[in-house]
């Protein structure tokens, strides 16, 4: 069943359009909820009078930060964020109040009638500008504006670059982007008593449970959430949003839900990928070999904490890159400033830190005049290898991916003018502590349920459970269904993000397949008088040689209903705070690609001719599904290259919307794109989220340089951008 | 206000309103989905006496007296539109949330078009987005639909 091509489970109602969306959500009595935001960068609340507003025919109630009492903050890591702003607002767009009404008319008119008076404070957007002295402080408990400062010190840095032939100095920038699921964030939240349900289109529902426990301080028992298919997520749904202001908002309502959907303006200011400013300074030998690199990354991470503590250490190991380099040392640094929280975007932190690091390598191929491809291969980790963490790299592929990525491109074909190849290969980590758990249960019809709490967002996580579950406990894969997550029903897990879950739940389904399967053969051994050691399972069947018995037979001889089984997995890495060494990750995210380009160098606008991509997969699933996965990532991949970028204003954005925000259409597409999947002999199941999508950037760039002979290193590479590159160049 | 979807006649509060709105709220129709609100994305196409029009862009007093194709219209006796089996066969969606979209974008050009070249394709879809980027699915899809038909 591992390896096979099925369709999704619900493809049907795919093409039907009748997937259950947040969107769709319709509960009896149900109210419309809105936000009211704030329209300052910086303000001192001063007040938020509601009289005028109550008295709208039509609204329910009125949520502002007066209602919040002792739990008004919460976080995702640190409780810096006001569930509505309670004495001061941070960014533009700040929930400042919410409104529960009959109907949207009604809860707009209500907006109109707040009586909100703010008293502005000096701002600061960009993050280096944010830690200067003197710049104004966001929150007491971090004067500079740092909350978060990552270290890794491997080796001496002075001795390194003293053996270094080249020093290299290069800082690359990736400005704030949007992840833009087509549909939007949406959340409802019903209360009964002191027990609350919460429906949302989020990536983690047990954290959003555990986080709404502690800030309405009542036990996780009591707090339901369901969560059904998403339109999308892209790590813009991950870790904890505006679920505790609707679950809020809800307290007020006696006991009717209310439904938030956001609109895609809202969407802009509810969560960005990190703008980051990363200085790479590095040390070369001639012969084509490292001695040192010193990695300084600002990630701006906007009002509030959200994710970012979490995502910032992870920014520094994957900022060091897949090469032996013998002394390395990061500061990754997460950055106060008056913008959206950012969290993660699709390749978290990857992207941006991929973009520095194989941007440099191809400046560094070109100024010491080594080939680019064979520089990479040269250097490139292989299994046994040590990382800079000090951890010993197992079942290491990324010179299969960079070949097998290059191999398509067909190399040593010659190209005509302009048009130019270039190359990025990708290391990441994964979630480094975390635990999924997986329910299977066994109905005497012979049929089976999988209870996960993974959630399915497009990439087609349930299919592929279903095909590990029908695997592990050998049945057909139609004897299958999954449900969940929903956490008064679905077992624990950790979250659905960092491409964890084909390897983390996947292990998990196999625990609880295989444990199950073992109770049957042990039911089965005293009905057929075989002794255990002697009976296989397959096909939904327990048999020796001559003999056999059907799994709901087992069950029904043995007057049972049904017969389930818990699985788990679980990892945990540790790193010191001080140096970074220890273990960054359970095992290291790999892909690999390449780039074929032709630029007009008079309207500046860049062809993507072929794309070739490759990932570390360990033991594909699905292949359809990963092929997808792999295309979508490179297509995902292309907004940020090309065209995507938040336009801010005084801390507003101004391209609030999918018209002024362009994100790739099929237009956009390489006219020739091919994703490999790599897999290799341990056969482990890995997850394929994300591999393909941060070599895309540098790829790019190295092939306009390849191309035209210009470097750009700020994200997008507009035709502007190359235009204003080609006539710097030309300059005498 | 009287207004024909999928081939029955539906009576609607005559204001002034998107008919995304209307096929939503008021009829259930809600296989036709909101991306962007202004007329980017296409997740919120139907067929408008066969042509693709954005609804969250269409007043419903612009289109009574046409007939109006959603998602919902498209099979017949329980058999799958050409369109949809072919999406259906070659896997062309991930979240789905722009497949009705691109299904319905489908049909109109195969209508105007009933072979277009993979040039022709991506001009007529450009109007519609998938962020998961099933785009090379959603051609083989168009490809294979034109086939059938
Ligand atoms: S919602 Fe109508 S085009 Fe996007
Ligand atoms: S399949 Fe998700 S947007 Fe197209």
């Amino acid at each position: 069943m591992i390896g096979k091509s099925v369709p999704m489970l619900d493809a049907l109602a795919r093409v039907t359009g009748e997937v259950d969306y947040m969107v769709n959500l319709r509960l009896p009595n149900m109210l419309v909820g809105k936000i009211v935001r704030s329209q300052s960068p910086h303000a001192k609340l001063l007040k938020v009078d509601t009289t005028n507003a109550l008295q709208v025919s039509g609204v329910v109630a009125i949520l502002t930060g007066a209602d919040l009492g002792a739990n008004a903050f919460y976080g995702a890591a640190i409780k810096d964020q006001g569930v509505v702003a309670v004495d001061r607002v941070r960014y533009v767009g700040e929930p400042v109040a919410a409104i529960a009404a009959e109907n949207e008319d009604v809860a707009e008119e209500a907006a109109m009638l707040l009586d909100i008076e703010y008293e502005e404070l000096p701002s600061v957007f960009d993050a280096q500008e944010a830690i200067q002295s003197g710049a104004p402080t966001l929150h007491e408990k971090y004067p500079n504006n740092i909350f978060i400062h990552s270290k890794l010190r491997h080796g001496d840095m002075d001795a390194a670059f003293a053996e270094a032939d080249e020093i290299f100095e290069d800082t690359f920038t990736s400005p704030l982007a949007q992840q833009s699921s087509l549909e939007p964030h949406v959340t409802a939240a019903q209360w009964d008593g002191d027990q609350l349900t919460v429906w949302a289109g989020t990536q983690a529902p047990y954290m959003v449970r555990r986080v709404l426990s502690e800030n309405f301080g009542i036990s996780q028992e009591k707090i339901r959430v369901v969560v059904p298919s998403l339109g999308g997520s892209y790590g813009g749904k991950g870790h904890i949003r505006i679920e505790p202001l609707v679950a809020a908002m809800s307290r007020k309502t006696n006991g009717r839900p209310v439904k938030f959907l956001l609109s895609r303006a809202e969407e802009f200011v509810t969560v960005t990928k990190h703008a980051a400013s990363i200085t790479l300074k590095t040390g070369v030998k001639r012969d084509g070999t490292f001695t040192a690199r010193q990695v300084t990354v600002y990630w701006n991470g906007g009002a509030y904490a959200d994710a970012s503590p979490l995502l910032v250490p992870q920014g520094m190991v994957r900022a060091v890159g897949p090469y032996r380099i013998p002394a390395v040392h990061v500061d990754s640094y997460g950055v106060y400033t008056n913008l959206p929280p950012a969290g993660a975007y699709r390749g978290a932190m990857s992207s941006q830190a991929t973009w520095a690091y194989e941007s440099q390598m191809d400046i560094i191929a070109r100024k010491m005049g080594f080939d680019p491809l064979e520089f990479r291969l040269k250097n490139l980790f292989v299994s046994g290898d040590h990382f800079a963490t000090g951890e010993t790299l197992h079942d290491v592929h990324f010179v299969d991916c960079l070949e097998a990525s290059a191999k398509a491109m067909n190399p040593s074909t010659s190209l005509r003018a302009k048009v130019g190849r270039g190359y990025g290969v990708m290391m990441k980590s994964t979630v480094s502590t975390s635990k999924s758990q997986a329910r299977m249960s066994l109905a005497d019809d012979g049929k089976v349920t999988l209870f996960t709490s993974t959630v399915e967002m497009g990439q087609g996580a349930h299919t592929a459970m279903a095909q590990i579950a029908a695997e592990s406990l050998r049945i057909p894969f139609e004897m299958v269904r999954v449900v969940g997550p929903d956490t008064n029903v679905t077992p624990f897990d950790s979250t659905t993000s960092a491409s964890r879950t084909t390897n983390m739940m996947g292990n998990a389904v196999i625990a609880a397949g295989t444990s199950l399967k073992r109770k049957l053969i042990e039911l089965a051994a005293p009905l057929l008088e075989i002794p255990s050691e002697e009976l296989l399972a397959e096909n939904g069947k327990v048999f020796a040689k001559e003999t056999s018995i059907s799994y709901a037979e087992i069950l029904k001889r043995n007057n049972l209903n049904s017969l389930e089984e818990t699985g788990e997995y679980s990892t945990a890495s540790k790193m010191d705070p001080e140096t970074g060494q220890g273990k960054a990750t359970p095992h290291w995210h790999q892909g690999a690609g390449a780039a074929e380009v032709e630029v007009d160098t008079e309207t500046g606008h860049v062809t993507i001719l072929r794309y070739t991509s490759a990932a570390f997969a360990g033991r594909v699933v699905n292949p359809h599904l990963a092929q997808l996965q792999n295309d979508g990532n490179v297509i995902f991949g292309l907004g940020p290259t090309l065209m995507e970028e938040m336009i801010l204003d005084g801390g507003q954005v101004t391209n609030p919307n999918l018209a002024d925000y362009a994100i790739p259409s099929i237009r956009d597409i390489p006219l020739e794109l091919i994703s490999v999947c790599i897999e290799s002999d341990e056969q482990e199941l890995h997850g394929i989220g994300e591999m393909t999508l941060p070599p895309v950037a540098p790829a790019i760039a190295n092939a306009i340089e390849d191309a035209i002979g210009v470097r750009i290193k700020d994200l997008p590479i507009t035709a502007e951008k190359i235009l204003h590159a080609l006539q710097e160049k030309s300059k005498p | 206000m009287i207004l024909n979807v999928n081939g029955s006649r539906h009576e609607v509060k005559a204001e002034a309103r998107m008919l995304l709105d209307i096929l939503r709220e008021d009829l259930n129709l809600v296989g036709t989905k909101e991306g962007c609100g202004v007329g980017m994305c296409g997740a919120c196409t139907v067929l408008v006496d066969g042509k693709p029009f954005s609804s969250c862009h269409l007043l419903a007093e612009q289109v009574t007296g046409k007939e109006i194709t959603t998602i919902e219209g498209l099979s017949r006796d329980g058999n799958l539109h050409p369109v949809q089996q072919a999406f259906l066969d070659k896997g062309a969606f991930q979240c789905a949330y722009c497949t009705p979209g691109f299904v319905l974008t489908t049909i109109a050009l195969l209508n105007e078009n009933p072979s277009p070249s993979d040039n022709e394709i991506r001009e007529y879809l450009s109007g519609n987005l998938c962020r998961c980027g099933s785009y090379q699915n959603i051609l083989q899809a168009v490809k294979a639909a034109s086939e059938m038909i």
